[in-house]
């Protein structure tokens, strides 16, 4: 077994080999003779300030024979391979060449902010040095993050979205065999959703006329996906929060599912079995839905990377501890809620030991947030309101309306062939893409095929507009469905916030821009409080899909990455640590998003001062920003409020 | 097509919101009718957007502030602060998906729990264009309408059919409400601000604006 980074060198091909060619013509890039490797742990991507080249670099794994001494090391490559097939000695021995060409070539590149000086990369041997031996980065990620938040182009630079998943201490190995286990979670999630895709079809008829009319059925169905094998999250919940109502829901709606036969049609029911029938799924969607009750969680303590972490280190004697720990937590507060639990004990008992860790750091954040009775009232009218099969029909609406744009930046993508674009499609039950080409067919059944899951692995937030925005960038650099399936979930652990019913989230985030706009610009902040705009509700769809409606696709990979550097410096506790060297001596916050939108705000004070009289206007201003914005000039401007302002946010 | 004026020039300002649920074609709506566009890859809306348009009725400059809101369920918090205010409201819903039409009763309860009573309603059966995959028949578009005394009309934004027709109804309904209203308080319509203080006159008003003027397609 041989790691490899894969670097995805979209932008720069793109350019290198001109536009003349079409985007499907990759067989003649030579930079990339390397092969394409199949599943990747990590993938990093990194933001060239020169050339404003986007990188990607997927630490992928390789399997071959031979590579297996050593441990695993950690080397990169341009990806554009069109092979597919990962040979990693050939790899191995085309590293340095292929670093020569990619660097040699970025010379000679422009970009929209290629008059911003960055720093240069780092080279090959800079990189592999970062990770010692068995595969984990020295100094716990340190200096890793150090160069990705700095937004410098090096292969080092990290694609955070994937950190989320791996503890920044995590061994090749122990990221291999979260892989693997992570693989199949991602395989059950899809089947139920074909089980479901399936009966909601047989009984389509009955569906689109009774629709939401019969709301007992809809509501049957999100519940019972919702409460099946749920037992332990529920009690865990409540526990947490200590409110009865809480109960009540979680009986009410078991006993709906109990009763859904007779106040409801058959399909329903069927649906509600078929929803029930998966045990461990249902346990980790509703861990999951668990986790996500508590705003402020955050990703302080994000569930893959603890529970991959755990479920690897965890020794015997620690899952018993965690499963005796989950057990009395649930006992205690939810008598009743273990009928079905116990026959699924046994399958669960490698998730258990997260479960319980996960269900006390929530207790802890809910405690302090307050805000369990808004997150009950939120929980269950979203109940009632929107079920799966919602989800499923507006997924479909949205995926096949995603833009084009990624696909300049995913090669062996946009080369999919027609019969694969529909049987895909077919397969996850989209219809209604005459219009497209196949690639983007392929790409909007992609989305629904991981969006579908995402709303059984987390049941409580579903799908709500805005999310295949914020998937769309994903799956087009990681090609592997369960991969990109589990960078998605880690994103949406904080991004989830934003889509909760009852606005927590999203408020939260309002009011912390108002807040840095207030210390910063007393005289701005003054003058929105006159149009009664303080709230800053002008800048919601930013925060909302991050950004993702103002930049371009490459922009917005920029913009993430460095988000995600900050929040994964966090995550890894390495705040405190020296910062000193990076530009501008900012440390890393959780919201840097919300910085930049705040700067983006604040470099048109002028125009909002001078000219606009109505939160209308502002919010105008602030929609019309696409293609208006430099990224990094927004990264500079943001870092210079996080250096003048984290300690009074 | 009435022609497109300067912004600031005109009597009255109307604020419009557009309703519905996802999918259904309300910002191709909102994008024909205040810019000639139509786009089939026009992204879900995230919260709310607005857009502007001026035309003429009844010798009176009339310019429409149209609030473009996100359909799903989740946005309705957000949304529907933003009907405050409106005295206009088109309540679309896609004439090839039932379930639409269906959730057309819950908008309709949702919008008149946070506006005026008086507000001009039109529910507005989109995409007629797709004519052989259509779910919803006029008839029970139109007599649903009747029951909810509101008017009524199908429109294509692909085909920019009735889209302009639409807007112009419900903005000169909303005139038309706006001028009696004034005659009877004696007050100067030109003067109220911003559109969202007007009253659009009580019940009885908007039903005999209604019974007069419903059409369509």
């Amino acid at each position: 077994m041989v790691n490899a980074f894969i670097r995805v060198t979209d932008r720069e091909k793109k350019k290198q080999k001109g536009r003349q060619n079409s985007n499907r013509d990759f067989s003649l890039d030579l930079t990339v003779v390397f092969p394409y490797i199949a599943i990747f742990m990590l993938f990093f991507s990194t933001g060239d300030g020169i050339e404003g080249l986007r990188k990607w670099i997927l630490f992928a794994e390789a399997s071959t024979a031979g590579g297996g001494g050593g441990g695993g090391f950690w080397s990169y490559y341009s990806v554009v391979s069109p092979s597919g097939i990962a040979i990693a000695v050939t790899a191995m021995a085309g590293i340095a060449l292929a670093a020569t060409i990619v660097y040699s070539r970025r010379g000679s590149l422009k970009s929209p902010w290629a008059l911003r000086k960055r720093k240069y990369a780092l080279q090959p041997k800079q990189w592999k040095s970062l990770f010692t031996p068995d595969g984990k980065l020295g100094d716990g990620g340190v200096k890793f993050l150090k160069k990705v938040r700095s937004g410098v182009f090096t292969p080092t630079n990290c694609d955070v979205c994937m950190l989320n998943r791996y503890d920044l201490n995590s061994s090749k190995e122990e990221r291999d065999s979260i892989r693997r286990q992570k693989r199949k979670e991602f395989e059950r999630l899809r089947k139920r959703c074909r089980q479901i895709l399936k009966r909601v079809e047989n009984s389509s008829t009955v569906k689109e006329t009774a629709g939401n009319n019969c709301n007992e059925d809809s509501e049957d169905l999100s519940q019972v996906v919702d409460s099946s094998g749920l037992e332990d999250v529920d009690s865990g919940r409540r526990s947490t929060e200590g409110e009865s109502p809480m109960v009540d829901d979680s009986e009410n709606s078991s006993k709906v599912k109990e009763t859904a036969g007779n106040n409801c049609n058959e399909d329903s029911e069927d649906l509600s079995q078929v929803v029930d029938s998966s045990g461990l799924e249902d346990v980790v969607s509703g861990r999951r839905s668990t986790k996500g009750e508590s705003p402020m969680v955050d990703d302080s303590d994000r569930p893959p990377r603890g529970q991959s972490h755990q479920t690897l280190v965890s020794s015997d004697s620690d899952s018993e501890g965690g499963i005796d720990k989950s057990e009395i937590t649930c006992e205690d507060n939810s008598p009743g809620e273990t009928e079905s639990s116990g026959s699924d004990t046994s399958d669960e008992d490698e998730n258990i030991p997260l479960f319980a860790s996960e269900i006390t750091e929530e207790n802890n954040i809910d405690k302090d947030d307050n805000s369990s009775a808004s997150r009950i009232k939120s929980r269950s009218k979203s109940h009632a309101d929107e079920d799966f099969a919602t989800w499923q029909r507006i997924i479909r609406v949205d995926a096949v309306r995603a833009n084009d744009e990624w696909i300049a930046y995913s090669s062996t993508q946009a080369l999919v062939s027609e019969m694969k674009a529909y049987q895909l499609a077919e397969s996850v039950g989209l219809k209604e893409y005459d219009h497209l080409e196949p690639c983007r067919i392929y790409h909007a059944a992609r989305l629904v095929a991981i969006l579908e899951a995402y709303t059984l692995y987390d049941p409580e937030i579903g799908y709500c507009q805005g999310m295949s925005d914020l998937l769309s960038p994903i799956i087009s650099v990681v090609e592997d469905d369960s991969e990109a399936f589990w960078c998605f979930a880690g994103f949406m652990k904080k991004a989830r916030h934003n889509f909760r019913l009852d606005e927590v989230g999203i408020r939260r985030q309002l009011n912390i821009v108002s807040k840095i706009i207030k210390c910063k610009d007393s005289h701005l902040y003054r003058h929105l409080e006159e149009l009664q705009a303080e709230d800053c509700f002008f800048v919601y769809r930013m925060v909302v899909v991050l950004f993702r409606r103002e930049l371009s696709f490459e922009q917005t990979l920029c913009l993430w990455e460095v988000v995600w550097a900050d929040q994964a410096a966090i995550r890894a506790g390495i705040t405190k640590t020296s910062w000193g060297r990076m530009r501008l001596r900012a440390p890393p916050t959780d919201d840097l998003l919300l910085y930049a939108i705040a700067a983006c705000v604040l470099q048109r004070r002028k125009l909002i001062i001078e000219m606009y009289s109505s939160m209308d206007e502002i919010m105008r201003e602030c929609h019309s920003m696409a293609g208006r914005l430099d990224v990094w000039k927004l990264l500079d401007d943001a870092h210079g409020l996080v250096v003048n302002l984290h300690d009074k946010i | 097509m009435a022609a497109y004026r300067a912004d600031d020039d005109y009597d009255y300002l109307f604020k419009v919101v557009l309703i519905g649920d996802s999918g259904v074609g309300k910002s191709n709506l909102l994008s024909r009718f205040t810019r000639n566009e139509f786009s089939l890859e026009s992204k879900s809306t995230i919260g709310v957007e607005f857009a502007t348009r001026s035309i003429r009725v009844d010798d009176k400059v009339v310019k429409a502030q149209i609030w473009d809101t996100a359909g799903q369920e989740r946005y309705r918090a957000i949304t529907s602060a933003y009907y405050r205010g409106a005295v206009g409201a088109l309540l679309v819903y896609d004439v090839t998906r039932h379930v639409t039409f269906e959730n057309v009763e819950r908008w309709l309860k949702e919008l008149r729990g946070h506006t005026d009573s008086n507000i001009v309603i039109m529910l507005v059966g989109n995409k007629a264009d797709l004519r052989h995959l259509r779910a919803v028949s006029t008839d029970d578009a139109k007599a649903f309408a009747e029951r909810e005394n509101t008017f009524f009309m199908e429109t294509s934004a692909l085909e920019s059919m009735n889209v302009e027709n639409a807007f112009t109804e419900v903005l000169t309904q909303i005139h038309h409400v706006v001028s009696r209203k004034a005659l009877e308080v004696g007050d100067d319509p030109a003067a109220l601000p911003k559109g969202r203080t007007i009253n659009v006159g009580s019940k009885d008003d908007v039903s005999a604006v209604k019974n007069a003027g419903c059409c369509s397609a």
